[in-house]
């Protein structure tokens, strides 16, 4: 408030260093106020990470004492069959969800752009996004029961075979459990993309449409010179957003998976979950965590730089 | 389409039979999404004899709201009812009253380390909460956080996410209305909760319930901290109900009903926020848009 006073011409004259210190002082309060937040982050947020880097290099007892042991935790990951049985799973059932999720939300985009009627096309949308504000334990719950014995695919198999029918317990088939988890994972999130996607196509300017009608393109063709184009800024982005939640993805598996299908299912972040906390492996879990943290950190900075070129949010 | 005579009034539209197969789409999409849903609707308010039988339930053969009876007599929903509803109000209250506060200080001019401090913030949005489980299992663990109220409601108290939408929200505000009240000698404390609070309150609630709807659903601190069932949020709840019912086994020990009662109340409180406040949901996205 003292800087005020003080004249402009005076102020210039004054030495960097004197300037910082008043409006330090001046602003003391509200540094004041800054302080448990950065607390807040230093202890839940900053320690948590660099206590799991330093974790990653150590062999922690059960009964206290930590030792570092190099690169040991990296090489006994690395070499581990469950870490890379879980690396695949992570894979298989990322991907499969992705490419269902995003052929599901493309084409689910493409078809409600053509709904004319305004309150016929929110009524779409509004059913195929209710999934998507579900968490994972309701969805998750959801499909576990609706694929018990008693649930309703098995009431539909009932009506579609007949006679033929046989009960089948989906959730304990191994055969099924990929196939379970990819489909239910596309279930909750294409209404996502396809709003994402519808919002790219909305923004498309009416009358490249109206030009290419007038040369005679039909509507069809338009959707794959004009549509599809145009959209091609938003698959980069969920592409990016669908290989980061393939990586974590731990909800999802933590509901659905049971002790049957597990070696299917777990994935990497259920499996550090479980080394690290539920049997105590701290450090090859630990650096199970960095390698992940690593790829998504990785990812997510080229996400950051392709939604700053392409201008969406 | 061909017919692009004069006088004939061109629609520019999918041609008949790719209207059928758009349609046709959609409706196998929409019932494929809508029918799970509606299945748990009629489950969860039938009686337990109908929702034992197997078959294709899509409508009521006897109404009875015996399944809610159950999970509040039988497996004692209430308790994690509350446990969430408490920990999820509770911080969600804190929450906003933080990042209410670091957005102000965001906001200041020429404030010295502006832009460390808001590195420092942004940075942890960086940091994946569920990447470093082991490690805020440990913190909570050597805090004595573990099944604690406090542990549930301090892990994931401040997002660098709510932070940047608060800072968003006041730079839309004239900020020469603090730079007035200040010359008139108000303390930072007095512009800050007498002039930015008040007018801020759509963006309040939007951090509210945007933070409401995430801890609400949030499983994996509640898996990390926690080993006590007494302490269990609705989440864990549902997930270990799950887990002991026929899913696997074939032998029904919860009846569906009950279980898909317990999926409804779990998912009431959220649907009520979309319905109620998409609006300050809505804004929320647009906030989060407009980085840097």
């Amino acid at each position: 408030m003292a800087e005020k006073t003080l004249n402009p011409q005076k102020i210039r004259e004054e030495n960097k260093g004197k300037k910082l210190m008043m409006k330090l002082k001046r602003y003391r309060f509200i540094y004041l106020m800054l302080i448990p937040v950065v607390v807040y982050f230093l202890v839940f947020s900053y320690y948590p990470m660099l206590l799991g880097v330093v974790n990653s290099f150590r062999e922690i007892r059960l009964l206290g004492g930590a030792a570092f042991v190099g690169w040991k935790n990296y090489q006994t990951i690395l070499s581990s069959p469950v870490y890379s049985q879980a690396f695949v799973n992570t894979l298989i059932v990322g991907a499969g969800t992705f490419v269902l999720q995003f052929a599901w939300g493309l084409l689910l985009a493409l078809c409600l752009n053509e709904i004319r009627r305004k309150a016929t096309r929110s009524f779409f949308q509004t059913i195929t996004y209710i999934p998507y504000l579900l968490s994972w334990a309701v969805v998750g719950s959801i499909w576990i029961t609706l694929l018990s014995p008693s649930g309703l695919i098995n009431g539909l198999l009932q009506v579609i075979q007949g006679e033929s029918f046989r009960k089948v317990v989906f959730m304990s088939e191994r055969s099924y459990a990929r196939g379970i988890m990819i489909f239910t994972g596309a279930w909750k999130g294409a209404g996502y993309f396809a709003a994402l996607f519808l919002a790219a196509i909305i923004s498309i300017n009416p009358t490249l449409y109206e030009a290419a009608s007038i040369d005679g393109a039909s509507r069809f063709q338009q959707m794959f010179c004009i549509t599809i184009p145009a959209v091609v800024p938003t698959i980069k982005v969920v592409t990016m957003l669908g290989v980061m939640g393939m990586l974590r993805n731990f909800d999802q598996i933590f509901v659905m998976a049971n002790s049957n299908i597990m070696d299917k299912v777990r994935n990497l972040l259920y499996l550090i979950y479980n080394e690290g906390i539920v049997q105590f492996k701290i450090g090859p879990a630990s650096a199970a965590a960095c390698v992940v943290l690593l790829a998504t950190m990785v990812i997510s900075f080229t996400v950051r730089k392709l939604i700053k070129y392409d201008q969406i949010g | 389409m061909k017919k692009n005579a004069v006088g004939v009034r061109h629609r520019n539209e999918l041609n008949p039979a790719q209207k059928v197969v758009m349609w046709l789409f959609l409706l196998v999409v929409a019932v494929l999404m809508a029918l799970p849903m509606w299945n748990v609707i009629v489950v969860s308010t039938s009686s337990t004899l109908e929702s034992s039988r197997s078959g294709v339930v899509l409508w009521w053969h006897e109404f009875s709201i015996e399944g809610f009876k159950y999970v509040f007599e039988v497996s004692k929903l209430a308790k994690p009812f509350l446990n969430s509803l408490f920990v999820t109000t509770v911080g969600t209250v804190i929450q906003v009253l933080l990042s209410s506060i670091a957005g102000y200080v965001l906001i200041q001019r020429d404030l010295p380390f502006k832009g460390f401090i808001t590195s420092f913030v942004m940075l942890t949005m960086m940091i994946p909460g569920d990447l470093t489980m082991i490690s805020i299992y440990q913190l909570n663990r050597d805090l004595g956080l573990l099944n604690t109220y406090t542990g549930l409601i301090l892990n994931g108290l401040i997002s660098g996410f709510s932070i940047l939408l608060m800072r968003n929200y006041f730079e839309s505000i004239s900020f020469t209305l603090a730079e007035s009240a200040r010359i008139d000698g108000a303390s930072e404390m007095r512009i800050f909760a007498g002039i930015f609070l008040p007018i801020s309150l759509p963006g309040l609630a939007t951090v509210f319930f945007m933070e409401y709807v995430a801890r609400w659903n949030s499983i994996t601190i509640p898996a990390a901290i926690l080993t006590n069932e007494a302490m269990y949020t609705l989440p864990l709840k549902l997930k270990a109900m799950i887990l002991s019912t026929n899913s696997t086994s074939g032998t029904a020990q919860i009846p569906d009903n009950a279980i898909m009662a317990a999926i409804i109340i779990t998912a009431a409180p959220l649907l009520l926020i979309y319905v109620f406040a998409q609006k300050f949901l809505l804004s929320g996205l647009n906030l989060g848009a407009t980085k840097e």
